[in-house]
């Protein structure tokens, strides 16, 4: 990896490196959890817009 | 135009849109050059930190206007009262996405430039007691028995709402009285180099449109899970009608 | 019947159950006493550094033990369906809210009175401040924790894991008044700072509060 603009103690570049990876990684990991969510959960037969009347089954 | 229909390729262009932003954000911020020679690389920090921040103070809002219209719907509009819902739960999530991002960050930025892990400054207690309270609304919303979930969460979003000026106020004045290390002294805009606000910016910018796409998706999710339940319910009730007959 | 009237029967309702019965209080006054045998085994102060930690301790303490308290406020109505009477019932909710409150608050007063001797003796204590204001900051801090953990109880009644659930919303919201209390008895105790900050703290969050859940509570009486 190239950290050659990194210059100053390394323990600062591992840090800043930590934190843009852990932002990543928890924002990518929530995305990740959603989408797989999403795509197993079911759309019911609602699912195109339960606000539509038309599709309420008359009774 | 039904707005479902709109929703998928939007979503996906706004998704595309939302990466590239931030990923110019994160390059202006990684080859800015530093202020002082002396202050080293970490500062950068900043351009990841203090965006979450300020977003994750943003979307606590969206949740209290949620709930509250929840409990105006409860009884006399179902339907829009459960699209209310859906964007409570929504939005409490993101809320502890980015508080746990802020804590997390500055977290490590504290470690490096003052050696500590934590410190009980204002900021960083205030921060932690928003994520605290968020955090309790996710977990009654898991445990609280069904049917009763949605009304539960939302009044206790109302408590955390008020909670929350009063929490601000009172950790200040600790802090006012008992002093401690602070983290971020003064407000990080005020020292804020104009060189540096670009990429502050973009990176505000940037998070704002990948918390806004989340959001988003979170409650479609949500809406998704509801139609299911919805149908599981109607599915009850056609079959306990026709045993009926 | 007016308003007071319900809440006086209530009141009396839950005193006079919990007269008969002692569980509630018995179990606080011997849960608050091993809290402080146990904090004074951890910490094992000095008299200067007594004064600095016993706010503090002497909160936890009382926390914990209304918890003990709060967990079980409500069960005795879900026996015999008592709630669903209530619910049916013209009453209106809200002060049946405030009865309870003001019982499991009378029981946490007792609590206080009674450990009260053996803390200042544990921990070697007389104030250096304004003494008698410890009148005013007990019943406020009090009320603060039995207040809104009376509502957040009645909000955890059919949640699964009910005894986890509430000191898990309660104490997040508690913090400002906990420390509000917290403050101003170490205040007191020390002399070092003036806890009338404080203690208008909590007054504000006591009337904020007692007014929201005073509002809310029909809304999460009748959640289904």
């Amino acid at each position: 990896m190239k950290l050659s603009w990194m210059f100053g103690s390394s323990m600062e570049a591992r840090h800043l490196l930590y934190v843009y990876l852990s932002v990543w990684f928890i924002q990518g990991g929530y995305l990740a959890w959603t989408a797989w969510h999403w795509t197993h959960t079911p759309k019911g037969s609602r699912a195109e817009d339960p606000l539509d009347s038309a599709n309420r089954k008359n009774y | 135009m039904k707005l479902s229909r709109i929703f998928g390729p939007v979503g996906i262009v706004w998704f595309l849109l939302t990466l590239g932003v931030i990923a110019y954000a994160t390059k202006l911020g990684l080859i800015l050059a530093p202020v002082d020679a002396l202050q080293g690389n970490v500062f950068r920090i900043i351009f990841y930190h203090v965006p979450h921040s300020m977003l994750s103070l943003l979307f606590p809002y969206i949740n209290l206007a949620a709930s509250l219209c929840y409990l105006y719907w409860r009884q006399r509009d179902p339907l829009k009262a459960l699209t209310a819902d859906a964007w409570a739960i929504s939005s409490a999530e993101v809320t502890v996405l980015y508080a746990s991002i802020c804590l997390w960050t500055g977290m490590l930025w504290g470690r490096v430039e003052w050696g500590l892990w934590w410190t009980w400054d204002a900021r960083l207690t205030s921060m932690l007691l928003l994520w605290l309270l968020y955090v309790s609304y996710l977990m009654l919303r898991k445990l609280s028995a069904t049917g009763q979930t949605h009304t539960l969460a939302a009044v206790l979003s109302v408590f955390a709402a008020i909670d929350v000026p009063i929490v601000y106020m009172s950790i200040k004045w600790w802090r006012t009285q008992h002093p401690a290390p602070i983290f971020f002294s003064g407000d990080p805009d005020a020292k804020m180099d104009p060189s540096m606000l670009p990429a502050f910016l973009w990176n505000i910018v940037g998070w704002a449109m990948w918390g806004i796409f989340l959001l988003c998706f979170r409650y479609a999710l949500e809406r998704r899970r509801q139609a299911r339940e919805q149908d599981a319910a109607l599915q009850a009730i056609e079959a306990s009608l026709e045993l009926a007959q | 019947m007016s308003y007071f009237g319900h809440v006086l029967c209530h009141l009396r309702k839950d005193l006079q159950l919990e007269w008969r019965s002692r569980d509630s209080i018995n179990g606080m006054l011997f849960f608050s006493l091993l809290v402080v045998v146990v904090f004074s085994i951890a910490f094992d102060p000095t008299a200067a550094i007594s004064r600095q930690i016993a706010g503090g301790i002497l909160w936890v303490a009382l926390l914990f033990a209304s918890i003990t308290a709060l967990n079980q406020a409500w069960t005795r109505e879900l026996r015999n369906r008592v709630l669903d009477a209530q619910r049916m019932s013209p009453a209106p909710p809200s002060a049946m809210f405030l009865g309870k409150a003001l019982a499991n608050f009378l029981f946490v007063v007792v609590v206080e009175l009674v450990m009260a001797l053996p803390f200042f003796f544990f921990y070697n204590l007389h104030a250096l401040g304004q003494g008698w204001l410890m009148l005013v900051i007990m019943p406020l801090g009090t009320w603060a924790l039995v207040c809104n953990g009376t509502f957040f109880a009645a909000l955890g009644l059919r949640t699964r894991n009910r005894e986890l659930m509430l000191p898990l919303i309660l104490f997040p919201i508690s913090i400002p008044a906990l420390l509000g209390m917290m403050q101003a008895t170490t205040a007191v105790l020390t002399g070092e700072y003036e806890p009338g900050l404080w203690i208008r703290l909590l007054v504000a969050y006591n009337i904020a509060f007692t007014t929201v859940c005073l509002l809310l509570f029909e809304t999460i009486l009748n959640a289904e």
